[in-house]
Formats: C-alpha cells, sequence, structure tokens
C-alpha cells in the first residue's frame, strides 16, 4: 500500500525535483515575507512612485522651512498648482494615445480672451461667455484632431502648427492688449463679473474653487480612463495603433475626442486661470504646454504612449507646484528653480526607466 | 564518450515577480551537437536561453564554459564569448540594408570612421550565399517578408563566427520549403563544429536536428535524453505532464447554411479570381506557400486590403468591407499571423482579451469591470494562460501565452466567422489540444471558421474541406479525409 503510493507520488512529480519535500520551514517562512515584502515595495514603486516623492518633498520642506507647514500655504499652492494640473490631465489622455500637445498654453490663451473679450466688450452674459471660451477650446481641439488623422500628420508638428495659430488668433482678438484693461478703458463695457473672477480666486468653506475644480476634473478624468470604453481605446491606440485598428476600434475618432477633451481642459484651464488674473491676454500661460508635460513626466506616464494615468500627473503637477512654492520660501531664485525643476524632470525618468528594468523583467 | 561538455550550466534558477521560471536547472552541450530544448509554453525555455545569451540576469547558478566558470552581463558579452542568439521575435531594423543589420554594431570601417561600404555588401553576399539564400543585401530590410528576415536574422548571427549557436523557434514563422533549408543549415553547420541550442514546438522536427533532447516543465528539468529514445509519446508525456488523448481532437458536425461568400475576388499581383463558401459550423482550412496570397485573401476579407472586383456575400447579403470596424460590425474576426500586430504589450492580459469585444462588457460607453474579469478568468483557466494574473501586462507573458490572449481575444468576441492565420503559432502540444477543443464547441454553436496552417496535420485532421492556394489562385479543394500530405503539398508547389 504504502509503496503504492510512493510509486504514485513518483510518476506525480519529476523525480529530479521531489527533493525534500515543501514543508513549511522557518527560512521558507522567512523567505515568503521577504517576497511578500519586496512585493509591496514593488506596488509602491510601480504604482505610488509620484506619491512617495511628494511626501518625502513635503517632509523635507516642513523642516527646512518656518512657514511652509501651514494651512494657508497649502492652499495657495493647490490655486497655484490648479492650472498646470487641469492641462497635466487632458495631456495625460493624450500622450496616453501616443500623441503630444504643444498648443495647450497657446489654446488656453485663446479660449481666455475669447471669454474675457466676449463679456466685457461685446456685453455678453457671463454663462455665455463662459460658454464660448469653452468651445472655443473644444473646437480648436477637434480641428488638431481632424488635422492629425485627416490629415495624416504627426501630432507634435499639427499641435506646433496650432500653437502659433492659436497665439495670433488670440492677438487678433485681444488686438494685442489685456482685456480688460486701462487701455482698452474706452471700448470697456464692464469690468469682468465677479462669478468669472471667484472661479479663480473664490473659496468655498476656505477651499479654493479652482482646487475644487481641479478635483472635480480629476475624477472625471480618472473615470474616463479606467471605467469608459473611451479610455481603453486610447490606451489600445497608443499602444499599439495597428493592433487597435484590427480590433475594431477606430483610430480617427479617438484620436479627435482625446485632442477635444484636451482644447476644452485648457478652456476650463483659461477661465480659471483669467479669474485667478482678474484678466486675460494673448500671451497668457507662456509655456504652459511644457509645464503640463512635465507634469504628465513626473506622474510616471510614458511619453510614447500606452502606459500611465491621470492621478500620477495631478500629483505631478502638485509636486512642481510644492516644489515652487518651497524654492521660493528658502529663498532660491527663479533662474534657479528652473535649473532644479529641468534636474528633477531627469532623475525622475532615470528612476522610472530603473524600476521599470529592475522590478518587472 | 566521457568528455568535457562545452558548455555547461549548474543549478540555474529565475525567478520573476509571481513566477518561478527556473528552479534550478542543469544543462550542458557538446562541441559538434544539436541540443533540443522542449517545453510548453511558460516552460522556461526562452528564459534559459535568454540568460545565457546576456540578455537576462540569472539569479544563482553557475555557468562553466571550456572548463571556467563565467558570469554573462550583457549580449555583447555573451558574443565576445562565442555565444550567438537568433531571435524569436525578430530584432532587426526595418529601414536599414539588409547589409547593414547583418553588421549592425561592428560594421567594418576603413581609415577614421568611415564606413567600408563596398566591403560591408560584399561580405553581406557571401554570407547570403553561404546560406542559399537569394537576397540582395543592399535592399531595406522592410521590403523583405517576415520568412526572409527571419533568415536574416539567422545570417546576422552567422557573421559573428560564434562557437555556440542559440535558436529561439527559429522556424515558427518559415514555410516548409523554408524549414528544410533551414535544418540542412543546421546541420551543415553543427558538422563544422558549431553547438546549438535548438528550442522548438515542432515535436517532428527533433529527429531532423538535434542528438539530445532535454525536456523542461514549469521551470524544472523533466529529463534530458539522446534523440532515438524520444519518441513522440514519451516526449508530449513529459511535457504535459499528462497523458495526452489526442492531439487533433476533431468532432464531426454538420455544416449549415452558407455564412460567407466569396466570389472572384481579385487583387491585382496578388489575387486572382477566388471563389469559395464558408457554411456554419465548418471549419475551412486553406494551404499555401508563402507569397501564395492566403494572407491577403484574409487580410482583404476582413478590410485590411483594397479589393479590386469581385463580391463578397455575409449570410447571403451582398457587403463591402472597407474597414476592420465595419468587418468586426459584419460578424467577422481576425488573428493576425504576426501576434504583434494583433495585441497591445503595455496592456493587461485581461484588456487584450477583452479588446475586440468591449460593446459585451460595458453599457453607454462605461465598463463593466466585474463582467470583464469573468470573461478573463474564463479564457485564462481554458487555454490555461500562464501565469494566470489577469492584471499582468501582456508584454511579460511568454512567446506561446501571448498568442493563447490573441486568441481569446476572438474566441469571446462573438463574431460568427473565425479567420485564424497560424492559430496555434508557437503554441505547445497540450494546449493546441485544447485550442482545437474550443474550435469544436464554436463550430457547435454555428460559427464558420476559416483557417489559414502551414502545418499539414493539423490542416489535415482539423479542417472539413481545405483549398490549396498558389500564386493567388485556388488550385484545388479537399474534402476531410481526401488528401495526404503529398497531395497537398502538390498542388500548392
Amino acid at each position: 500500500m504504502r509503496e503504492q503510493r510512493k510509486k504514485l507520488s513518483t510518476i506525480k512529480n519529476n523525480p529530479k525535483s521531489s527533493l525534500p519535500s515543501r514543508a513549511p520551514s522557518a527560512v521558507s517562512l522567512m523567505n515568503q515575507w521577504i517576497s511578500m515584502g519586496s512585493e509591496v515595495i514593488r506596488k509602491i514603486l510601480l504604482k505610488g512612485g509620484p506619491i512617495v516623492a511628494m511626501l518625502f518633498l513635503i517632509i523635507y520642506l516642513a523642516f527646512a522651512t518656518p512657514h511652509f507647514f501651514a494651512v494657508s500655504n497649502f492652499l495657495n499652492i493647490t490655486r497655484q498648482s490648479s492650472i498646470n494640473a487641469i492641462l497635466a490631465i487632458g495631456q495625460t489622455m493624450v500622450i496616453i494615445g501616443a500623441g503630444i500637445d504643444l498648443s495647450v498654453g497657446a489654446v488656453l490663451a485663446l479660449s481666455a480672451s475669447m471669454s474675457a473679450v466676449a463679456v466685457s466688450y461685446w456685453g455678453l452674459n457671463m454663462a455665455v461667455g463662459i460658454l464660448l471660451g469653452l468651445g472655443t477650446g473644444a473646437l480648436t481641439g477637434f480641428i488638431t484632431g481632424v488635422i492629425i488623422t485627416k490629415g495624416r500628420i504627426p501630432d507634435f508638428v499639427a499641435t506646433l502648427a496650432m500653437m502659433t495659430t492659436a497665439r495670433g488668433l488670440a492677438l487678433i482678438l485681444t488686438q494685442g492688449l489685456p482685456v480688460p484693461s486701462h487701455f482698452t478703458a474706452l471700448k470697456l463695457v464692464g469690468y469682468l463679473p465677479a462669478g468669472l473672477i471667484w472661479l479663480g480666486s473664490g473659496d468655498i468653506l476656505g477651499v479654493p474653487v479652482p482646487a475644487l475644480i481641479t478635483v472635480a476634473i480629476t475624477i472625471l478624468g480618472w473615470m474616463i480612463m479606467t471605467r469608459t470604453t473611451l479610455g481603453r481605446a486610447i490606451y489600445a491606440v497608443g499602444g499599439n495603433r495597428e493592433a487597435a485598428r484590427i480590433s475594431g476600434i477606430s483610430f480617427v475618432r479617438t484620436k479627435i475626442i482625446t485632442y477635444t477633451i484636451m482644447g476644452l481642459l485648457a478652456g476650463v484651464a483659461g477661465i480659471v486661470l483669467t479669474g485667478r488674473l482678474n484678466s486675460a491676454n494673448a500671451l497668457m500661460a507662456d509655456g504652459a504646454e511644457l509645464q503640463s508635460i512635465a507634469a504628465v513626466v513626473i506622474g510616471g506616464t510614458n511619453l510614447f504612449g500606452g502606459e500611465g494615468g491621470v492621478v500620477g500627473s495631478v500629483i505631478g503637477a502638485f509636486i512642481m507646484g510644492i516644489l515652487g512654492n518651497g524654492l521660493n520660501l528658502l529663498n532660491v531664485s527663479a533662474f534657479w528653480q528652473r535649473v532644479i525643476l529641468g534636474l528633477i524632470i531627469i532623475s525622475v525618468v532615470v528612476f522610472d526607466q530603473w524600476r521599470r528594468r529592475r522590478f518587472v523583467l | 564518450m566521457p568528455r568535457e561538455p562545452l558548455l555547461r550550466l549548474e543549478a540555474i534558477d529565475k525567478s520573476f515577480p509571481g513566477v518561478h521560471a527556473l528552479d534550478h536547472v542543469d544543462f550542458d552541450l557538446y562541441k559538434g551537437e544539436t541540443h533540443v530544448l522542449l517545453g510548453e509554453n511558460g516552460a522556461g525555455k526562452s528564459t534559459l536561453v535568454k540568460i545565457l545569451s546576456g540578455s537576462l540576469p540569472k539569479d544563482s547558478g553557475r555557468i562553466i564554459l571550456r572548463g571556467k566558470q563565467v558570469k554573462i552581463t550583457s549580449p555583447y558579452h555573451a558574443r565576445s564569448l562565442g555565444i550567438g542568439m537568433v531571435y524569436q521575435e525578430l530584432s532587426l531594423i526595418p529601414s536599414l540594408s539588409v547589409a547593414e543589420n547583418i553588421f549592425l554594431g561592428r560594421l567594418p570601417r576603413r581609415r577614421f570612421f568611415f564606413v567600408d561600404w563596398p566591403g560591408i555588401y560584399k561580405k553581406a553576399q557571401q554570407i547570403l550565399k553561404r546560406l542559399n539564400l537569394n537576397i540582395d543585401s543592399t535592399v531595406p530590410v522592410r521590403h523583405l517578408g517576415l520568412a526572409e528576415q527571419q533568415l536574416v536574422e539567422i545570417a546576422k548571427v552567422l557573421s559573428l563566427n560564434e562557437q555556440i549557436l542559440l535558436f529561439d523557434e527559429p522556424t515558427s514563422a518559415l514555410s516548409e520549403e523554408e524549414r528544410q533549408q533551414l535544418f540542412k543549415l543546421v546541420n551543415e553547420l553543427r558538422e563544422r563544429g558549431f553547438s546549438i541550442i535548438y528550442i522548438s514546438h515542432h515535436l517532428s522536427e527533433v529527429p531532423l536536428v538535434g542528438q539530445r533532447v532535454t525536456v523542461l516543465r514549469d521551470g524544472k528539468k523533466i529529463a534530458t535524453l539522446p534523440v532515438n529514445e524520444a519518441d513522440e509519446d514519451t516526449i508530449i508525456q513529459m511535457m504535459v505532464g499528462r497523458e495526452l488523448k489526442e492531439q487533433f481532437p476533431k468532432e464531426e458536425t454538420s455544416p449549415g447554411k452558407p455564412i460567407l461568400k466569396v466570389q472572384g475576388l481579385e487583387i491585382k499581383g496578388a489575387l486572382n479570381h477566388v471563389d469559395f463558401t464558408l457554411h456554419e459550423g465548418e471549419i475551412v482550412g486553406i494551404f499555401g506557400l508563402l507569397g501564395a496570397g492566403c494572407t491577403t485573401l484574409v487580410r482583404a476579407l476582413f478590410g485590411l486590403e483594397k479589393i479590386d472586383s469581385g463580391k463578397i456575400y455575409i449570410n447571403g447579403r451582398r457587403v463591402t468591407i472597407s474597414s476592420p470596424e465595419k468587418a468586426i460590425r459584419l460578424g467577422l474576426g481576425y488573428l493576425t499571423r504576426d501576434r504583434k500586430d494583433g495585441l497591445i504589450h503595455p496592456m493587461s492580459v485581461v484588456s487584450n482579451i477583452t479588446l475586440a469585444s468591449l460593446k459585451g462588457i460595458s453599457q453607454l460607453g462605461l465598463l463593466k469591470h466585474r463582467k470583464e474579469r469573468r470573461v478573463g478568468e474564463k479564457y485564462v483557466n481554458e487555454l490555461r494562460i500562464h501565469p494566470p494574473d489577469l492584471t499582468r501586462k501582456l508584454m511579460y507573458l511568454s512567446g506561446g501565452n501571448q498568442q493563447k490572449v490573441a486568441l481569446s481575444k476572438w474566441l469571446c468576441s462573438g463574431s460568427k466567422i473565425l479567420i485564424f492565420d497560424e492559430p496555434t503559432r508557437g503554441i505547445d502540444v497540450g494546449t493546441k489540444a485544447e485550442i482545437f477543443q474550443l474550435f469544436n464547441q464554436l463550430t457547435k454553436e454555428g460559427v464558420g471558421i476559416l483557417m489559414i496552417s502551414s502545418e499539414l496535420p493539423e490542416i489535415l485532421a482539423m479542417a472539413d474541406r481545405i483549398f490549396a492556394m498558389r500564386r493567388g489562385t485556388v488550385t484545388a479543394e479537399y474534402r476531410r479525409g481526401e488528401t495526404t500530405q503529398e497531395k497537398l503539398l502538390k498542388s500548392v508547389s
């Protein structure tokens, strides 16, 4: 009987590997814990990289500067980072879809100028003005998407062209002047309505309105990317365009919708910034496109598409905000701040490459 | 002959997160022999040769080369030790010429930095000639077919004068003729004193090329035995770990009404007046050598090639198929020949499986994650996708397991007409049988399957009807059991 069982077990296990059986010894238990521990570290490194970096930054600055760790300072940071965060959410979608949008700063300015001109020169109702601004952003994005897909030109080129076109249109619209301003006083029908200013500078129960808008858009963006077929399509197109096509996913539709959302978000950011600055002008948000791309990179999204997420980019935007704020408090000159940001982007990407190599393959 | 092996691996161990890919594997290789590595998908064959070729670090174990322990740190280092690898996934740069690819990274130079162009074209041509390849070394690689690319890949490694050659499924993209050519080449090389490690899924290849066989299963070495003791049944049992009842479990079905009918399909320079009909519950096999137009034909059906003339009917209704999107809407599904064209590498396994059936797992554009997971689990279990981790990114799966994911995508899409171009490419024997079982289930539900395959036993056993194609023309039609390997080969060449 016993012999028979023995025979069976040698048949089941192959002779070489049926070394002393796998009884749970102390060593193997420890190994198990170690592997469980490394699994946790892996998860943190895989998903939580940006959040860990942000926490370290906060802890460091809290000790290094007396004024950093104050509620008012944090509220200030969220207000400052909101614009970049909103743009970074759209930019993330574009980049995951293996595109890049260099026109976001210019589209922001065009949408903001449109709203400001509409309410202060044309005397339109505030809601109509805002809708006009958002519509301008979405339409610009839509056109970019059509140019890329129907004209079959690279995203980089199309959005570069859109960048200068949108700036030009904004300059034409505002005649190169801030809206409203002292120079344009003669034409003024009125100043910006209080509601518009509230969107950028107001708060609800002490929380800045721009921060609330950012939170809402983050949730929406996260929902789109993880819970909808559109999000899945964006990942698929960015991961392998040909395979997505063969799986029945329309490249054209996905691309156009992504850029339209990006344009719409640039419009939202434009209106919030107008509210905060109390005015719009054609040259506002200069370099915002690169800021938003930096936030996306810091947030861990792969610049070649197919991988990444919205939440990381929002954290990336906040890391940039905290850094700027902290360096100000540390009395680091604005010139050096740019250098430091550059170094941080490089180290983030180097770290990102390292963890990909080390922890997955 | 108790002599010292050229290469000895001792207790090689390698883990990936969640997978023990190699579990203390021993292996050796003598001078002038071909040692065949066999195993199911994910058994650790590719991992082992990747460690040898320096593209993966081992966790522990020793590598002893020519009596001395070595540490292989990079592919470059492996080459300098005389170990060359022919990759499973092609590693050529499409925009560069054949010659440039062959000499990539070590272009012969003249004085200063100037590349010796006439020299490299001449040398490349000599290497190609040695392989009996009729390829112009100045042509960019992207103008070559898949099989030619594979052969250039071999040429690339051969130019290095290595003593140890690693082949990772070199024949999976080749036609029968090219395969024979490759075997001849491998044997020639061995006679010249090369030592070869050869990974394969085709058991029939083993006696043609190898002297010894090692079988791996779940990262463990099961046995090493000389070829004359390694008959197919023994090997299969070792690979699968259980007895396999039938390799081709074809069940008889009675085909229903026609669902796909093609009349006079024509594409200039590729297809010549092709007619055929596919019925409900029927498997139609298409067999032809590379370049015969089989792939072009199915690509045209799926809206990927422009049709010059001809009519396509689905369920008796005339249709024009202008894009894959439209094809899918009409109930078609298409598994591409090159699996890279059909899969999204940075996406998870489950997202890849459901990619062509997003409508089924969503409502108003909102995904139902729980339903999606259920679908994913079903196929991961049925096709034994390894490791069984739905959220793992596809790129971290072995080649055969990726193929299973690609198949699952279409199996769950609910398509009524499934087109499979080499469905079992890179898939091991055990899983093949399970895939064919799924084919049976589908045909019972009334699905029609159009299958291109270069595996003669597979197409002869599974297809109800077989069309033979040559130069864009259907040259013969056979019912199941009406033809033999020889007859079929004759009608395509």
